[in-house]
């Protein structure tokens, strides 16, 4: 369905309605002898929030510099949409808005003339969604403010409704939850799920797991230039130890009863219960029996799921291990 | 980019120096200010003592206003507003902001030119008018310049406001600092290019200078005596269009080449 919208959307645009909006293939950027991007494969879906993880120096900024045509890679091949660039980088980014590191204006301007000085180099036909990108932001009644009297969350949607003026097909926002409080947050994440209810595709660098992971349909990790997991979010904290949580009135007898039981690789205690590793991906219900039919009475039985930021941090730790 | 994109742009530029008000009241001081202060205190002293003092108006009056529009006070607004433009986007961080739109970064130095320049003739104008009033209103009996002395008068100050806008935008675009664009090019004019002037040993090497050669061409050529270096008049026109022309050429240069 949401491909379906992103398609008609990238149509109604007149750009090609490739399923993929951004494609990266052996991408590397040197700063001297340190590599900063090294062979990069990135695949970003059409019509998704897709997160941009990765510790600072990573690479993530290096990358979007490079997609934006604002520093040169020194090897591989990138596509917008499915055109080259930076080849074809004035066709595409007139279709992309973006904020790279933080958004800067000039300050003695207000937050209206800052969107006009943009729209002016945008082409005649963007004046006219000056009001209706403040609108969109929340900052219509204080358009006519200098921008240097904004707060930093101000400042942020500010640099949001800039990128709308392009109505963009992509927006590519680097840590744009940096300086917003916690209603700002939610007011963000409201925001990209309406953008890409649009059709739109959001690419969302940040340092925030837990906002991605509310935030994103998908992300990938980049983790000392290289990338190191990408796809759904789901699959990326999927659990690959298959681990469960029993609740029960006695763990000692839970853990007799499963000791040695075919579908248990492991078990061990928890506060409220125990925790199994399974030996396979069913045998949830068998464990279930067992523990029933032995006399412990079960309350709860429910997967592990990881949080994105444990996954993040175990991935990246395991490749800074190898180092 | 078509002459409406063009046009937008530009409106763009001026609305960012136009919105700034310390520079433009810097400006319009050096430019509107200084001419009410100078020919006001002039024609204080001429009434006090109108035989000691000559009258702050005539043509001898109107040659002192168009020196101070053309080459110094008037130098010192154009460098202001050239440096201001030439570096606002990248002081602001805005340059990049502009860039990741996807017009060229040629097209976004281009405008950067024509914006300083209406900006500066728009106070040259302002103050020229009022050197204009001021030499027919003081004029206390001396000769008043015709019409075609008033056009050449424009049409210097024009020129030389035009180059040296030109070169505090391309050195602005070069460095991309406020602070160092200002302290490099009214040194140069104001400093080095005098103190050049007097070195005799440096013979025509001093063509090359941009002050001799505007004065050159300056209407009435009463200045030319106070310059040691006279030139032909081609030789001065050549080396005002390389003023006018090498700054722009670097600025673009580094435009297009910096990292943004």
């Amino acid at each position: 369905m949401a491909d379906d919208t992103a398609a008609r959307h990238a149509d109604h645009l007149g750009m090609p309605t490739t399923t993929n909006i951004i494609e990266t293939r052996g991408v590397t950027k040197r700063f001297g002898a340190r590599a900063a991007v090294i062979d990069l494969d990135l695949t970003v879906p059409r019509g998704s929030a897709f997160g941009f993880l990765g510790h600072n120096g990573a690479g993530k900024t290096t990358l979007i510099r490079m997609l934006l045509g604002l520093t040169n890679a020194d090897a591989g091949s990138m596509r917008i949409s499915g055109r080259p660039v930076p080849e074809e980088r004035a066709a595409v980014l007139a279709r992309v808005g973006a904020i790279v590191e933080e958004p800067h204006f000039h300050g003695h301007l207000t937050g209206r003339e800052n969107l006009r000085v943009i729209a002016a180099v945008r082409g005649p036909e963007v004046r006219g969604r000056i009001d209706g990108a403040l609108r969109r932001v929340g900052l219509l009644d204080r358009a006519d403010d200098r921008v240097r009297t904004y707060s930093q969350g101000m400042r942020q949607r500010l640099g949001v409704a800039r990128c709308l003026l392009a109505d963009p097909e992509l927006l590519i926002l680097d840590e744009p939850m940096n300086g917003l409080d916690p209603g700002g947050i939610l007011e963000f994440r409201t925001m990209i799920g309406e953008l890409t209810g649009e059709g739109r595709t959001v690419f969302l660098s940040s340092h925030l797991l837990d906002e991605v992971e509310k935030t994103c349909d998908a992300a990938a990790v980049i983790d000392r230039g290289r990338i190191i997991a990408q796809g759904p979010i789901s699959e990326l904290v999927q659990d690959e130890h298959n681990e469960i949580d029993i609740g029960c009135d006695d763990r000692h007898a839970a853990l007799d009863l499963l000791d040695g039981h075919p579908s248990v690789a492991a078990a061990y205690p928890t506060p409220d219960g125990i925790r199994v590793t399974m030996a396979g991906i069913d045998g949830a219900a068998a464990v279930n029996a067992r523990l029933v039919t032995g006399g412990v009475l079960v309350s709860r039985l429910e997967p592990v799921r990881e949080s994105l930021e444990q996954r993040f941090l175990e991935m990246t730790s395991r490749v800074g291990g190898q180092a | 980019m078509t002459l409406t994109v063009a046009r937008q742009m530009i409106g763009a530029e001026i609305l960012k120096v136009r919105r700034n008000r310390g520079v433009i009241a810097f400006a319009l001081l050096l430019t509107v200010g200084v001419v009410v202060l100078l020919y006001g205190y002039v024609a204080i002293q001429h009434s006090s003592n109108p035989f000691q003092n000559e009258p702050a108006g005539g043509t001898l009056g109107m040659h002192r206003g168009i020196r101070d529009l053309g080459e110094f006070f008037g130098m010192l607004a154009a460098v202001l507003i050239g440096a201001e433009v030439g570096t606002a986007d990248l002081s602001s961080g805005v340059f990049r902001d502009l860039v990741t739109t996807g017009r060229s970064r040629l097209a976004l130095f281009g405008v950067r030119l024509p914006a300083a320049a209406i900006v500066t003739l728009c106070l040259s104008a302002a103050a020229y008018a009022l050197v204009l009033v001021a030499t027919f209103v003081f004029a206390d009996g001396t000769p008043t310049p015709g019409l075609g002395l008033i056009l050449q008068g424009a049409g210097w100050i024009a020129l030389a406001n035009v180059v040296v806008v030109a070169l505090a935008v391309g050195v602005g675009s070069l460095t991309g600092s406020r602070a160092l664009t200002l302290t490099a090019v009214i040194g140069w004019q104001a400093i080095v290019t005098n103190l050049l002037v007097n070195v005799s040993s440096l013979g025509s090497a001093r063509n090359a200078l941009l002050t001799p050669a505007l004065t050159q061409i300056m209407p009435l050529n009463l200045g030319s005596s106070d310059h040691p270096v006279i030139m032909a008049t081609g030789v001065a026109v050549v080396v005002i269009c390389a003023w006018l022309v090498i700054p722009q050429l670097v600025g673009a240069w580094r435009t297009r080449t910096r990292d943004a």
